[in-house]
């Protein structure tokens, strides 16, 4: 809302000085708070009463060791996952950073067209890649560049492919955002300056990115955390991460203390992230508001 | 599918694939659903009216099939018409709607361990068996709150063009990774396969409860390496199918299928396999009523019915008196027939340990 459209202010009572646009967004606001924020509250409420009153569940954090294998194997797919995508992510924004207008276009939609397959279909279509009578072993073998099929699917390997092959527009469009904010003449003073092009890339361009590298990374991380889909299908049953454990404990075994306790420390990591990004990077920048 | 499937769920998802493909009849698709429980789903949910005897499964097309099929034996024996729910009676969803005072399902088709669990917390109505004659059925199936209407095995399948004149014919086989090569398949969940594992180490089925987990594991742990782990029945079909993987454990009901569509290149033995009922239970406060329930559980013991459902996808009857009924070419299907060579699961046990002993299962497929 720009300053211009608040009316004067006047003195009085509290109801005059609400600002009457706010009133706009009280429909949504009481639709959020009673079908999102009060559920949200519920969960919250169960990790600390269910089996018993206390802070039992949020101790299985300390001692339980199935919760820690699940935990370890989400972070460390989760990094991994961040790690590719913000890599190959980099070299994609780059070059629509660079590119003419015309290819920009043609790039962007490269990048955007995937955001429409359902993330089902998209692990389904790694399988007939990856397995042994896949597309690629199929290639290899007949190619005469190995033996015999690769183990390619139902392992972290698969599940870190899945997720990459997701999360890369995730990546790139943050990478692109802040890359178009940098000033080209910075780069053309370095040439000037004697610079080669590679050192003018490591000591201004890439600073100057940072906060885009930044924030695509916390914001690949924090999905990567509650992937369900990919893990499930592509690992093979060998790679459990939070979501699948969550939905086991509610599901199949009525743990709801245990449970409710994850999806909370889950909800909680996400927000410190958030909060940690936010003094890194103009978040609503991030998300897309000019 | 990604999540983990129960049985019921599979075949429910079997039954689709048949009547879809125009492999089933639907007089015979009828009777099959009708003699499962299995539910087509209804839009939203059905919330039962006194009128209504409801039961819940895992999905499925045509509700008015099985009114057709099946409705009129429930009708007759409790003045009820059948309605089917296809919402997925987990056991989740059965407790919420129990503790939320608002329970529209009078019968869930369950397994025996959430039987056991669910009975335990105060969720269930206790099986009438002065209604339900336990002549009819498989007496170590019957529980307080939770009564067989079918039953299946996990067995051992294998690829009988992969292993010639020397297939696997015991558990041991499948450990024996000198002699019989090929990779491995297992399920996702300990259930069952721990229980083949000590079938494998040598201890006798009398001498089975309670398992020795640790034994177990240690069983499974250098087999599961290099093998492949199944959430789902379609995923385990597919596995085997694809050859990429030459024997697995799995639900003789999708060996069956895979029997069929490989021309037998697929097969499967139920020696030392483990035999499994399907449970109904009865949610507590059941709209119409625990004693209805109890007469529509009593009428779909079948023979005939149950005896159809055998024809289409291999589960057994749970009524031993159809077995004398089952026709020559459907013989070689039936659990029931085979369950001398079977291990009966024990569901009492799985039901009061089942958590800790899948955690550790987890755990040793993934480290």
């Amino acid at each position: 809302m720009s300053p211009g459209s608040v009316p004067p202010r006047r003195s009085g009572g509290l109801a005059a000085r609400v600002n009457p646009y706010w009133l706009m967004i009280a429909p949504a606001v009481l639709v959020m708070g009673a079908l999102y924020l009060l559920p949200v509250l519920n969960v919250l409420a169960i990790s600390v009463t269910e089996p018993e009153p206390g802070l039992g569940n949020y101790a299985m954090l300390v001692d339980n060791a199935p919760m820690h294998r699940v935990i370890l194997a989400t972070l460390r797919v989760a990094a991994i996952t961040t790690a590719l995508a913000l890599l190959l992510g980099y070299f994609v924004a780059y070059g629509l950073a660079t590119a003419s207008p015309r290819m920009r276009g043609l790039l962007m939609i490269g990048v955007v067209l995937p955001l429409w397959v359902s993330v089902l279909i998209r692990s389904f279509s790694w399988i007939a890649i990856l397995r042994r009578q896949g597309v690629l072993n199929t290639w290899l073998v007949d190619g005469g560049l190995v033996e015999r099929p690769l183990d390619l699917l139902y392992n972290e390997l698969a599940v870190c492919i899945g997720m990459v092959h997701f999360m890369l527009p995730y990546a790139i469009l943050p990478l692109y955002a802040s890359m178009r904010g940098i000033d080209g003449r910075l780069i053309a003073a370095a040439y000037g300056l004697g610079a080669s092009r590679l050192r003018a890339f490591l000591t201004v361009f890439l600073p100057l990115s940072a906060p885009g590298i930044v924030g695509a990374g916390v914001l690949v991380f924090i999905f990567s955390l509650g992937f369900f889909v990919t893990p499930a299908i592509l690992g093979g049953g060998r790679i459990q991460m939070i979501a699948e454990y969550m939905s086991w404990l509610i599901l199949d075994r009525l743990l709801w203390g245990p449970a409710t306790m994850l999806a909370t420390v889950l909800v909680l990591a996400i927000l410190v992230l958030l909060a940690a990004l936010s003094r890194v990077v103009d978040l609503r920048k991030l998300f897309g508001a000019a | 599918m990604t999540d983990h499937q129960t049985h019921a769920q599979d075949c429910a998802e079997i039954l689709r694939e048949q009547h879809a493909a125009g492999r089933l009849d639907r007089r015979t698709f009828l009777a099959g659903l009708g003699a499962l429980g299995l539910a087509p789903a209804l839009a939203g949910r059905a919330k039962a009216q006194t009128s209504e005897l409801v039961i819940s499964n895992w999905g499925g097309d045509a509700v008015r099939y099985f009114g057709e099929a099946f409705g009129g034996a429930v009708k007759a024996e409790t003045g009820l018409d059948l309605v089917v729910d296809g919402g997925g009676p987990s056991m989740g969803k059965i407790r919420t709607m129990v503790e939320a005072n608002n329970t529209i399902w009078d019968l869930c088709d369950s397994g025996a361990g959430d039987s056991i669990e669910l009975g335990a917390l105060g969720m269930l109505e206790p099986i009438d068996y002065s209604i339900v004659p336990k002549s009819g059925l498989i007496e170590e199936f019957a529980y307080d709150y939770g009564c067989p209407n079918y039953t299946f095995g996990v067995v051992l399948a294998y690829d009988k063009e992969f292993y010639g004149d020397t297939p696997p014919t015991k558990m041991a086989d499948f450990w024996d990774t000198e002699n019989f090569k090929g990779r491995r398949m297992l399920r996702r969940r300990g259930l069952a396969m721990l229980e083949m594992a000590l079938i494998a180490d040598g201890v006798p089925f009398d001498q089975m409860y309670p398992l020795d987990v640790d034994r177990a594991l240690a069983k499974i742990k250098p087999l599961a390496k290099d093998a492949l782990f199944w959430n789902n029945g379609t995923e385990s079909q597919q596995l085997m199918r694809e050859g990429e993987c030459q024997m697995g454990l799995m639900w003789h009901t999708r060996a069956n299928l895979l029997n069929k569509e490989t021309d037998g290149r697929i097969t499967w033995t139920f020696n030392e396999g483990v035999l499994f009922p399907g449970i109904w239970v009865v949610p507590k406060n059941n709209p119409a009523g625990a004693e209805a329930a109890m007469k529509a559980i009593a009428a779909m013991q079948d023979p005939e019915a149950q005896i159809a459902l055998l024809g289409l996808m291999g589960n057994g009857p749970s009524n031993p008196a159809a077995a004398p009924l089952i026709p020559e070419a459907l013989k070689h299907v039936d659990p029931g027939l085979a369950a001398d060579r079977m291990l009966k699961n024990d569901g009492a046990w799985w039901g009061a340990n089942v958590t800790a002993v899948e955690e550790a299962y987890s755990t040793m497929i993934a480290s």
